[in-house]
């Protein structure tokens, strides 16, 4: 094969134009895994700053305040119970007592 | 090969590298992407699971602190309607006490004689209220009577006055000193206080189960 010093310059620039073409492959690969770390990063980034975290805490903290609110209820009615159970059985508490007091063995 | 065959070949092998180097970067960008979505995933599970012990745990605590508090203050509310029985019955025996009446100097002898049974010996000392001095000297005979009665020897008495002001009963002393027995009101109220309170409760609140 004989080749010409101008077909010769030829190849060797295609041979250049091809290793130009094979260096901004890797470049634009290398921008895509970087862009790939880079939206990695950011999804688990996303992760901690999830608004739904927040939204557990609020809701437990509502549940929370609705339990504490039924218990204070409920010992309200149970006070209110005791009360009258209190008030009507006083007399008799207070005679037993007395009665007690009084009481001589001989 | 030609030069039109080698140009070729050149073309297609920038290609074919281009075309692989593009490829194994597109792969290695979408294995990352895949395993940051999985540890995303991961990552938000176990997020959620520590989370939601978290606030169970946190909603437990709370409730529990409530509970307690509540249970406090219930027992509290108790213990004062229990109190408040113990005052009454209290003033009423004073009451009882400063009337001075029938059912009182009764009382009077049966508190000596119940502390005279309780005693050894026979000479005693019966100490009361300077109020009380001339009610249990009207009873006296009857009272010495009844105690001889119950010791099967003839006991003798001798009243005393209290130095100290107290709601009203006696003490009994023998002669020598050597035995004492405390028949006050007071001591009468500290004593059912200490036995009652089980009993208060019941009747008090009835039935009912906390």
């Amino acid at each position: 094969m004989s080749v010409d010093v101008k077909e010769l310059q030829e190849l060797i620039e295609q041979e250049k134009s091809a290793e130009e073409k094979a260096r901004a492959a890797r470049q634009e690969a290398q921008n895509a895994v970087q862009a790939a770390r880079e939206k990695a990063e950011s999804v688990i980034r996303e992760v901690e700053s999830d608004p739904r975290w927040e939204e557990m805490r609020r809701t437990r903290k509502a549940q929370i305040a609705r339990g504490r609110a039924e218990l204070e209820e409920e010992h309200k009615r149970k006070i209110a119970l005791l009360e009258k159970t209190a008030q009507r059985n006083f007399e008799k508490a207070v005679a037993g007592v007395v009665k007690e007091i009084l009481r001589v063995e001989t | 090969m030609s030069l039109l065959e080698l140009r070729t070949e050149i073309e297609r092998r920038t290609q074919e590298e281009v075309s692989k180097i593009i490829e194994e970067g597109k792969r290695e960008a979408e294995k990352i992407s895949a395993e940051a979505q999985a540890k995303a995933r991961a990552l938000r599970d176990e997020r959620v699971k520590a989370l939601a012990r978290e606030l169970d745990e946190q909603e437990r605590a709370e409730l529990a602190t409530t509970r307690m508090d509540l249970k406090g203050k219930l027992l509290e509310f108790k213990f004062e309607w229990c109190k408040r029985v113990f005052e009454e019955a209290e003033k009423r025996v004073s009451q009882i006490a400063k009337g001075g009446g029938q059912e009182y100097r009764e009382l009077l002898s049966k508190l000596t004689l119940e502390g005279i049974s309780r005693l050894r010996g026979s000479q005693f000392v019966v100490e009361v209220n300077p109020r009380d001095v001339e009610a249990i000297r009207k009873n006296l005979k009857a009272i010495q009577q009844k105690a001889s009665k119950i010791k099967n020897k003839e006991v003798a008495l001798r009243i005393g006055s209290l130095s100290a002001t107290t709601l009203g009963g006696i003490i009994v002393t023998t002669e020598d000193r050597t035995q004492s027995y405390n028949n006050t009101l007071e001591a009468r109220i500290s004593a059912a206080t200490r036995n009652l309170v089980g009993e208060t409760y019941r009747i008090l609140f009835g039935e009912m189960k906390e």
